[in-house]
């Protein structure tokens, strides 16, 4: 072929080749179903300490172990006369009357690592515990049964581990503005516009043309289908508060995303534990309040499920600086409109009988909690993203 | 040896090549080439900040009271932040590039972590000073840093009360590889390495009533061994050599792996683990040169920055924007985002950090503005686009244009192309560069540097 007829053959070809992203867009954009199912993770960074967000008010051994960081019984909120919210979860209260929210108690995994990063690892890959996996439960899932880059997205600057897969990432977007100005750049565009792919480019090449196509036609996808809804003001003003208004925006606006990750800092808690507890834990609860209200205003909160988690629980006993150190077992929240068990999911384990480290040991495998998401909620085999076969829980 | 294989050879083994420098290597042929390049890393020049708040320091002062002690560790992030700062500034200045560019490799095989600047910059030259020299001397000094005491809790690893973290680590990811030893191996391994412990100063002790001076049962062999005698054994084992040298293929030539080449360096590696004798094996090698292996590597982060900083030096003023960079990029030097540290290859690469590789180059050369001006056009057509931007923040740097046009005085605007890109360009992507406007030799050296096809080398 001569150089003439190439170039006009792959003109044709990059012109082709652009517009099936373009009418896929459209056609989800059209094809709405009434109801699209959509998962949103919240990870509690550095470790919250579950005995004083869930507290087991008539347990004598709290209190002995935490002799000045124990929550008084007055200043509990009671939900079944064994366990109480700590006094800053008031919205959580609500929920859990409604019947929208199920606490799942003492979920971990053998061999307990008490690292952040190992912890969190282990937790975003669903490792097992002495296993370092390269890619997230996430990023497994969009590898086997959703290859659209925005089908998971983080609200954040960089791409958790949880939503990187073998072969598709989810998004990062910390400002869908930016980055659609960014995907706006004349320079880059008019490189997107010339780019021929019948020109097969060895392999990584290929995979950067690759994300720079999908992030143009994905930003502006998610630029103007988000832009259709006004955001809700009634956020509290707080970083976690703005993901999870940016995540309500996109969901209310029915962008076709199945899994939405976001994060709250801070709950590290070794020293002068109480304020600072009680800060982030109103954030969390306030924050959740409003995403609720801001779903149910437009009817996406029986489509939507959320769980929070923590990368580990706090050591039972607190310690010389009033504060806890790193844990291992912890409560975790679901919360949504059509639970099956709603309420207090579990016993929480003893306080008599901890672990050799003085933990509260674990009953429940976070990736059983994985496993019946996967396949009770985003209905996907869940073999396929867990790597072996995990038993199902009935909270969905 | 061709211009071709000279860039080559000069982005693995460092972080690109002006045309000058390129010029005189051209006509000197592999061997001594490759001899130059080890020659420039000869010497080992550490790296230290200004740390004199804390060189007088004594434990006494540091832990008085909750309060100072808070504020010493708040005090030694901030130099820790310095200290990155710094090191992307050697990183991007050195001669020594072969040593800069192992003590990179080495980083992210040694992971680490510490928020005491004193340790972690010790840390730092420790890997720096071995890292062209010997493995096993290398691993046994690296076994007793204060800040690898800490990352992985051998200070915790006391007989009759075991931390095993340590000693998986040593073989999981220091040595063998995954799948090359048993639970047994690591229990044994941890008790050996009992009574690691370093004083204040960040020099090594040994606590001998902390030691375990049972017999250890090791790959078949049984002694009272120490973490130095467990470090000789384990190095015994060819798969450890291999190991190495497998990570070495990767960052080096090539993601995709080729067993009989590693074998051949695992030959040249073992049993000795002389770094640089391997280095220079893998160098000379026809297959090093192949074209399948010339310009596939996506660049890491640091390596983008690097590289781009050795076409046009760039100073960042401020130390907490070129730690933003890097986050943004994903890859921020110092801090591992955990202990297997940064996957690499395609890794890097997601939406965010693509979009801001592909604006860094503008950001950082020419206002954030990248000119779409084409042959006989007036006017940029950009304006548009570039008309409501005075929210942005502005990142504060200078960038010597003064160097870039001295070592690419010779070089024709047309040609900029061969010395700034690896691989081959895609058709669509070369149709459009040859109908810009090659008015400025800037203006078209940015355009370039804000390609996908920049990201590789």
């Amino acid at each position: 072929m001569n150089r003439r007829k190439f170039i006009k053959n792959s003109s044709l070809a990059s012109s082709l080749l652009l517009i099936p992203s373009f009418v896929k867009v459209f056609s989800n954009y059209i094809t709405q179903e009434t109801s699209y199912k959509r998962l949103v993770i919240i990870q509690l960074s550095g470790g919250n300490d579950g005995l004083n967000t869930l507290i087991p008010f008539r347990n004598d051994n709290y209190y002995r172990a935490r002799p000045t960081i124990g929550l008084k019984k007055e200043n509990i909120i009671n939900l079944d006369n064994e366990l109480g919210f700590h006094s800053s979860l008031m919205p959580l209260k609500k929920l859990y009357d409604n019947g929208y929210l199920s606490i799942i108690n003492n979920v971990g995994y053998p061999n307990p690592n008490r690292s952040h990063f190992r912890a969190t690892d282990i937790w975003q890959t669903a490792s097992h515990s002495n296993q370092y996996l390269q890619s997230g439960w996430i990023g497994r899932y969009l590898d086997s049964f959703n290859q659209n880059p925005y089908a998971a997205i983080e609200i954040d600057e960089s791409l958790s581990l949880a939503l990187k897969g073998e072969v598709q990432n989810g998004m990062a977007i910390k400002n869908r503005f930016i980055l659609y100005k960014s995907t706006q750049d004349p320079y880059l565009k008019n490189i997107t516009k010339h780019y021929d792919e019948s020109h097969l480019n060895e392999h990584n090449l290929g995979y950067l043309y690759k994300t720079m196509i999908d992030t143009e036609s994905s930003a502006k996808y998610i630029f103007e289908t988000s832009k259709t809804i006004a955001p809700s003001k009634e956020y509290p003003n707080h970083p976690f508060s703005n993901q999870l208004k940016t995540t309500a925006q996109f969901i209310n606006s029915g962008l076709k995303t199945r899994v939405f990750y976001g994060s709250l800092n801070g709950f590290d808690t070794h020293v002068n534990q109480i304020n600072t507890h009680k800060r982030l834990l109103k954030v969390y609860a306030d924050s959740i309040e409003a995403f609720v209200k801001d779903l149910q205003s437009k009817n996406t909160f029986k489509d939507t499920l959320i769980l929070t988690f923590s990368e580990f629980g706090r050591r039972v006993k607190q310690n010389r600086g009033n504060g806890t150190d790193h844990g291992s077992a912890n409560s975790l929240f679901i919360i949504g409109k059509n639970l099956k068990k709603p309420g207090i999911y579990n016993k929480m384990g003893s306080l008599d009988d901890l672990d050799d480290n003085g933990d509260i040991k674990f009953e429940i495998d976070f990736r059983t909690i994985y496993a019946t998401v996967l396949k009770k909620w985003l209905n996907v085999n869940d073999e396929i993203v867990l790597n072996q076969s995990y038993y199902q829980l009935n909270f969905i | 040896m061709t211009i071709k294989h000279i860039q080559h050879l000069y982005w693995r083994a460092g972080f690109g090549i002006n045309p000058n420098q390129l010029q005189l290597l051209s006509i000197k042929n592999r061997e001594q080439n490759i001899d130059e390049l080890f020659r420039q890393s000869n010497s080992y020049n550490p790296l230290f900040i200004n740390t004199s708040e804390f060189d007088t320091l004594t434990f006494e002062e540091f832990t008085k009271t909750n309060k100072i002690h808070r504020a010493y560790i708040e005090k030694s992030k901030l130099k820790v932040k310095e200290l990155n700062h710094a090191w992307i500034d050697k990183i991007s200045n050195s001669k020594e590039i072969l040593r800069e560019k192992m003590t990179l490799f080495w980083a992210n095989h040694f992971v680490c972590q510490d928020r005491f600047i004193l340790y972690i910059q010790k840390y730092n030259n420790t890997l720096r000073y071995h890292a062209l020299g010997n493995f096993k001397d290398f691993i046994k000094d690296i076994s007793k840093e204060p800040s690898m005491i800490n990352y992985l809790d051998l200070k915790q690893n006391k007989i009759g009360r075991p931390n095993e973290n340590f000693a998986r680590e040593l073989l999981e990811l220091f040595t063998l590889g995954v799948g090359n030893y048993s639970e047994d191996d690591i229990k044994e391994i941890a008790k050996a390495f009992t009574g690691y412990n370093y004083d204040f100063e960040g020099d090594f002790v040994f606590k001998e009533n902390q030691h375990n001076n049972d017999f250890k049962y090791v790959f078949g062999k049984s002694g009272h061994y120490d973490g130095d005698d467990i470090i000789d054994i384990i190095l015994e084992q060819k798969q450890c050599a291999r190991f190495i040298c497998t990570k070495l293929y990767q960052y080096f030539v090539n993601t995709t792996l080729n067993e009989n080449y590693i074998e051949d360096m695992t030959n040249i590696f073992y049993p000795n683990y002389n770094i640089e004798s391997v280095l220079r094996y893998m160098f000379t090698q026809d297959w090093f040169y192949y074209s399948k292996n010339i310009g596939n590597k996506i660049k890491s982060p640091i390596e983008l920055i690097a590289g781009l900083s050795h076409t046009i030096p760039v100073t960042f003023k401020e130390t907490d924007q070129i730690i933003n960079i890097q986050r943004m990029l994903g890859q921020m030097l110092l801090y591992p985002p955990n202990v297997a540290g940064w996957k690499g290859g395609k890794s890097w690469i997601d939406s965010n950090t693509l979009m801001i590789r592909l604006k860094l180059p503008s950001a950082l050369l020419s206002n954030a503005k990248i000119s779409t001006k084409e042959e006989g056009d007036f006017y940029d057509t950009y304006s548009k686009y570039y008309e409501n931007r005075k929210g942005d923040t502005k990142i504060k740097v200078s960038a010597n244009w003064d160097v870039f046009k001295k070592n690419f005085q010779h070089v024709k605007v047309e040609e900029l192309q061969g010395y700034l890109l690896q691989c081959s360009i895609n058709l669509g992507t070369q149709d459009y560069l040859n109908r810009l406007s090659k008015k400025s030799k800037e203006a078209y050296c940015v355009q370039l540097m804000s390609l996908p096809e920049y990201q590789m080398c």
